[in-house]
């Protein structure tokens, strides 16, 4: 879930906008360096980015009966690594908020913190500290995503708790992170499965790139 | 069916409009709305963004109720939420189920946040309703954004519904096949469509890289932008 236009008050757009500027400045201080070094990865990086653009837009199956989608920032992080992947993520979210409603204007620094920048690096730590020590990337993937995702709606909590600290803090971000809870878990796992399926075919089909890009665990590559 | 949104930024009053104009406004008006934080002001927003929308814009009234529904049936629960399990101070109702009661604090909450959504929607349905994302992408080149950026996005804007048609055609092959017959099925399905789209869209990366260079972009779009009549 994009927390919704007008829904944080004033303050909080405000701190977040800056807090996700200052890392996405990063990003793209990141990536005019890799174009620089190969300026054929501009187009590749666009792809990607429409990629995690549709795959939030492909409805996951979830056991509650209610249809979610996946962050894809899990995926992103791996391939990409999460500095850039917030930028892509800065990009998406503003296509989101234009073109399909989700999300906002004001609450864009807020979702860019939560889902471009702790997710996809929470997934990006898991993913490299699995590989490193051993374990295959296909395990190691399904943990990124799903605590890319996972943790991506605990940041949403604290975002929210922050915002609505009514009675306390703390009793806020519990409220928060049970409801979050008992919808995210079923679908964070929902992803992490679809994630797999997802880097199986890639490993079988591209396993050069994936070479390349230093995605793949060290015992494999 | 999803990109209604894009259309009508396309085939609008208002599509034509100075797009710096519509920049300010919505965000000139969505800051002032979060900074005043005032009831009336909030309707006052709305009434005004929604008459600028449907009267001067001239988007049809369905498609606008359509784009505010989901988001609205969305902000009804979550301010429920909000006024029946948060707050501590007096109980101003007691509903008699499990002794959920609404506070004093939780209202105050919950119909301040309702209405600061109702106030901010419209701005940003405004924009996006009545402005091509090329259009804002522009603007924002203009602003100093940096331009590599506004490039990827723009690439992006038009990866994307090449994508939206050649999934649309796969899904179907997948369905007509039941690939979305039981739950393990339609995971599976799911998972070969989202790696084949991955797959192809790196194929895609290349031919379009290719096509670029051999029209001799250097980094950098042109975009046509019409000379003001006077």
């Amino acid at each position: 879930m994009h927390i919704m236009e007008g829904y944080l008050p004033g303050q909080w757009c405000l701190i977040w906008i800056v807090i996700s500027l200052i890392i996405v400045a990063y990003g793209i201080y990141q990536i005019k360096k890799i174009v620089d070094e190969t300026p054929e990865s501009k187009a590749l990086l666009a792809v990607s980015g429409a990629f995690m653009f549709i795959l939030s837009s492909l409805k996951l199956p979830s056991v509650t009966g209610s249809c979610s989608h996946p962050c894809g920032n899990g995926l992103g992080a791996a391939l990409f690594g999460p500095a850039v992947t917030a930028v892509l993520a800065t990009i998406v979210l503003l296509f989101q908020a234009i073109l399909l409603a989700h999300g906002g204007l004001t609450t864009l620094g807020a979702n860019i913190f939560s889902m471009g920048i702790v997710g996809p690096f929470i997934a990006w730590i898991v993913y490299k500290g699995l590989t490193k020590a051993n374990v295959s990337s296909t395990i190691a993937i399904f943990f990124a995503a799903f605590l890319g995702d996972l943790l991506t709606y605990v940041a949403t909590s604290f975002q929210l708790a922050i915002a609505f600290p009514t009675p306390s803090f703390g009793t806020a971000l519990v409220n928060f992170l049970t409801i979050f809870a008992i919808t995210q878990v079923p679908l964070a796992i929902g992803e992490g499965i679809l994630t797999v399926i997802i880097w199986d075919r890639l490993k079988e089909y591209k396993p050069k790139l994936l070479d390349k890009l230093g995605a793949l665990a060290p015992n494999e590559a | 069916m999803k990109f209604d949104m894009d259309y009508i930024a396309h085939n609008n009053n208002l599509t034509e409009a100075n797009p710096y104009y519509k920049l300010f406004i919505t965000i000139i008006l969505l800051v002032v709305t979060l900074v005043l934080d005032n009831l009336y002001f909030d309707v006052f927003i709305f009434l005004v963004m929604s008459i600028l929308i449907l009267a001067v814009a001239k988007i049809n009234y369905k498609s606008y109720l359509k784009f505010l529904s989901i988001p609205m049936a969305f902000l009804i629960i979550t301010c429920l939420f909000l006024m029946f399990f948060f707050g501590k101070g007096e109980v101003i109702y007691e509903t008699g189920i499990f002794g959920i009661v609404v506070r004093a604090d939780s209202f105050h909450y919950a119909v301040y946040t309702f209405m600061r959504v109702l106030g901010c929607f419209p701005c940003l349905g405004f924009l996006a309703l009545t402005t091509p994302i090329a259009k804002i992408l522009h603007c924002l080149d203009t602003l100093k954004v940096p331009k590599i950026l506004i490039e990827i996005a723009l690439l992006m804007y038009n990866t994307i519904f090449i994508f939206l048609n050649e999934i649309d055609t796969m899904k179907k092959a997948q369905e007509t096949r039941l690939g979305y017959h039981s739950y393990i099925s339609s995971f599976k399905s799911l998972g070969a469509l989202a790696s084949t789209i991955f797959l192809r869209s790196l194929d895609k990366s290349e031919t379009l890289q290719h096509s670029l260079d051999s029209r001799g972009y250097t980094g950098e779009l042109p975009v046509y932008v019409p000379r003001k009549e006077k």
